[in-house]
């Protein structure tokens, strides 16, 4: 019964589904184009070798929808928690009437799996109708065969019921706030603690730094064996890996620190400082809503950067032999393109929580918004510290990923390259110009989207609210 | 030429002042005809039951809300035309606030909230506008607190802060909301002897809203407002008296 009252009205959960959608599209749109592919080669296999091929296209395929799916999960969590944090009030009263913590925490989390079994099944559709309409586009453009493929295959059933129950996951935890209200937050005239959220939690501070050691240690383990051998490349995936998932698992130790400084850079205006103050008020949901983009921005640099890298090599052995390498530098872009694209995708994932984010922190901060308009902050003022906040949490995200992204593929292309025949030893790390450029110019329009809609309504916010008693 | 304000010894003021809210049909008339005068130096409540309209007459003349008719002054400066950025500036220079939910920036210390209307003005204080926060800060008692945040704060000294901040640019009119309504009456008779301080000593203009005899007794002069109108305006008063008046008005509503 209590459980009515607390119902979150759908609208809120609307960025939700759409991660959950985004997610499951992307899933079953991945699966479709492979199966897809497989069934062409199939019809055609000449070598012999088709049954590896398709095996080889699954792994991939899998590789990045478990990607996708992880942060769309950390973007559910986020949002969640948010919307529970801005309730605390409403929480606190059903609490203070009677309801149990663990069920009130049950109904939030049961919205979770409606959420998720919406987004998956809109996902299926809409991935599919995006994968019949590229093959289907592909044959009458004669760029291939016709061929003989049924779209509804028991494999998509993966995708599908793994954004269900990871959106429920991920809901179930993002609400574990609701047992730490007290029944007397509904009474107290409670002031709003900033910084409830930060629970220091050792254990985990811990593997994320064993992690992240153990992940560097293989990578230099990696950057030296790869002047010896190629297979060095396997070593520094494993440390890339587990020292990514160090920095994952610490985002609330890295990130907070680094929008801290990025809010520096911003400049001292009163609207820009209080901006980088907002930035950092809840360090746990700011790290949460900034590392998915973290992972796409990454990934995506890392694959840039490793195939600059190779490309610089192939340039210089084309010098000698330039018949051996034809066509190479073609094929590169489109894997560069290919690439991006399938591990951009997770960044869009994760793009849609930071616009969900702000909006919603700023949705919870109307008193005080209108306290600032009260005091004579300017409908100009307030716009900028809002723009302010989100090219914070844009801007920190894309250097972090940049920068780790750089290093990443630079240590996989040492490893991989550097022992091979007319290798200089020491790879120097390709700048990927386009890929970069993309990624900055999607940054600023990223901050731009995200702080639109927040800043024309915390204009609209009258300073009357802040006067206001609830 | 009309009189003037200040030719008054007036700071603010408000003439045939009516507001109402809704639309026809379902018209709420919060105010009429309200003419009044908040004199220069002086601690001025303005009390009444809830509904009375004594919230609004503070919003209007605080630049916060628009009248239906009638003219609004703050000095000599009518107020009741101007566009949002006007009132804006105002806000920034000529008034300060005390509300009753404290209401400080909670990502701010308590030197960052004080000094937020300075910095909202995008300036630094001068060296007298230093050595009166100095001065307001220690006799607030803040001084070991300013490195605080709003959440380390006991209520009475949020609303100190508050308090520190409506003061520190010495505004020509301070608005208090309730400012003890959150407080228990200790704690509240504190600060209600420190806003009386503040207009006896240093001539800060106050209008403070409130329904509780006990913090209008404390003002230099007593505006009674019922059913948006003025009902009665006099000096100083006991809690006694003030809440035989009130009793008395609530017997011939």
């Amino acid at each position: 019964m209590s459980g009515r009252v607390l119902r979150t009205p759908l609208r809120a959960h609307g960025s939700s589904v759409l991660v959950a959608t985004l997610s499951s599209a992307f899933g079953v749109a991945l699966l479709q184009v492979t199966g897809v592919l497989s069934a062409v080669i199939r019809a055609d296999d000449v070598t012999g070798s088709s049954a590896t091929v398709a095996v080889l296209l699954v792994v991939l395929a899998v590789v990045f929808i478990v990607i996708a799916v992880y942060v769309g999960a950390v973007v559910t969590a986020n949002t969640f928690a948010t919307i529970i944090a801005g309730r605390t009030r409403q929480i606190a009263l059903l609490r203070l009437v009677g309801a149990g913590a663990r069920g009130l925490r049950r109904t939030v989390a049961s919205e979770g799996l409606l959420v998720g079994v919406v987004g998956a099944v809109l996902g299926a559709l809409v991935g599919t109708g995006v994968a019949a309409a590229l093959a289907y586009g592909a044959v009458a453009a004669d760029v291939m065969p016709a061929f003989d493929y049924s779209w509804a295959q028991p494999v998509l059933l993966l995708p599908i019921v793994a954004v269900a129950l990871v959106t429920w996951l991920a809901s179930w935890v993002g609400s574990r706030r609701v047992l730490a209200v007290t029944p007397l937050e509904a009474i107290a005239g409670s002031q709003e603690r900033s910084r409830d959220e930060v629970a220091s939690r050792p254990a985990r501070r811990a593997l994320a730094i064993g992690l992240a050691v153990a992940g560097l240690a293989l990578l230099g383990l990696a950057l030296v064996l790869g002047l010896v051998t190629p297979l060095a490349v396997l070593i520094g995936m494993v440390g890339g890996v587990l020292s990514f998932t160090g920095v994952v698992l610490g985002a609330d130790l890295v990130i907070p620190p680094a929008l801290r400084l990025s809010g520096r850079l911003l400049g001292g205006s009163a609207p820009t400082r209080l901006a980088a103050e907002n930035a950092v008020r809840h360090p746990e949901r700011s790290a949460r809503a900034t590392i998915g983009l973290v992972i796409g921005v990454t990934l995506v640099t890392m694959f840039g950067v490793a195939i600059a890298s190779f490309r610089q090599l192939i340039h210089a052995a084309q010098q000698a032999e330039p018949e051996v390498y034809q066509g190479i530098d073609q094929m590169l872009d489109v894997v560069t393109i290919v690439f991006s694209v399938l591990v951009g995708f997770s960044a869009l994932i994760a793009a849609v929580g930071l616009v969900n984010n702000l909006s919603l922190s700023v949705l919870q901060r109307t008193r005080e918004l209108g306290l600032l308009r009260a005091l004579g902050f300017s409908a100009g003022q307030l716009r900028r510290m809002i723009l302010a906040e989100s090219a914070q949490l844009v801007f920190t995200a894309v250097v972090i990923g940049l920068v780790l992204g750089a290093f990443y593929g630079w240590v996989g292309a040492q490893s991989l390259l550097g022992s091979i025949n007319g290798s200089p030893g020491v790879v120097l790390p390709g700048v990927p110009w386009l890929v970069v450029g993309v990624i900055v110019l999607a940054a600023a329009l990223l901050t731009a989207i995200a702080s639109w809609a927040p800043a024309r309504r915390a204009v609209r916010v009258s300073p009357i609210a802040a006067l206001a008693v609830e | 030429m009309d009189i003037t304000t200040t030719d008054l010894g007036l700071v603010a003021r408000v003439r045939n002042l009516s507001k109402s809210y809704g639309r026809e049909g379902a018209r709420v008339q919060a105010l009429r005809d309200v003419t009044l005068g908040i004199r220069h130096g002086e601690f001025t409540a303005i009390m009444g039951p809830s509904g009375s309209g004594k919230s609004t007459l503070m919003h209007i003349m605080a630049g916060l809300d628009s009248p239906t008719s009638g003219q609004v002054w703050l000095g000599d400066a009518e107020i009741g035309g101007m566009g949002d950025a006007q009132l804006t500036v105002l806000r920034r220079r000529r008034v300060g606030f005390v509300f009753q939910a404290f209401n400080l920036v909670p990502t701010l210390d308590v030197r960052g909230n004080v000094l937020l209307p300075f910095e909202l003005d995008g300036r630094a204080p001068t060296v007298a506008e230093r050595d009166w926060f100095e001065q307001l800060i220690s006799s607030l008692g803040l001084g070991d607190r300013l490195a605080h945040r709003p959440h380390e704060l006991s209520g009475g000294q949020q609303q100190r802060v508050a308090i520190a901040r409506a003061l520190v640019t010495r505004p020509e009119l301070v608005f208090a909301d309730e400012p003890t309504g959150n407080l228990d009456s200790r704690t509240g008779r504190e600060v209600l002897a420190l806003l009386q301080t503040a207009a006896r000593r240093y001539g800060q203009s106050i209008a403070m809203v409130t329904h509780d005899p006990v913090a209008a007794s404390y003002a230099d002069r007593i505006v009674f407002l019922a059913d948006g109108r003025i009902v009665d305006d006099r000096g100083a008063a006991s809690p006694e008296e003030v809440s035989a008046l009130m009793l008395a008005m609530e017997a011939a509503a």
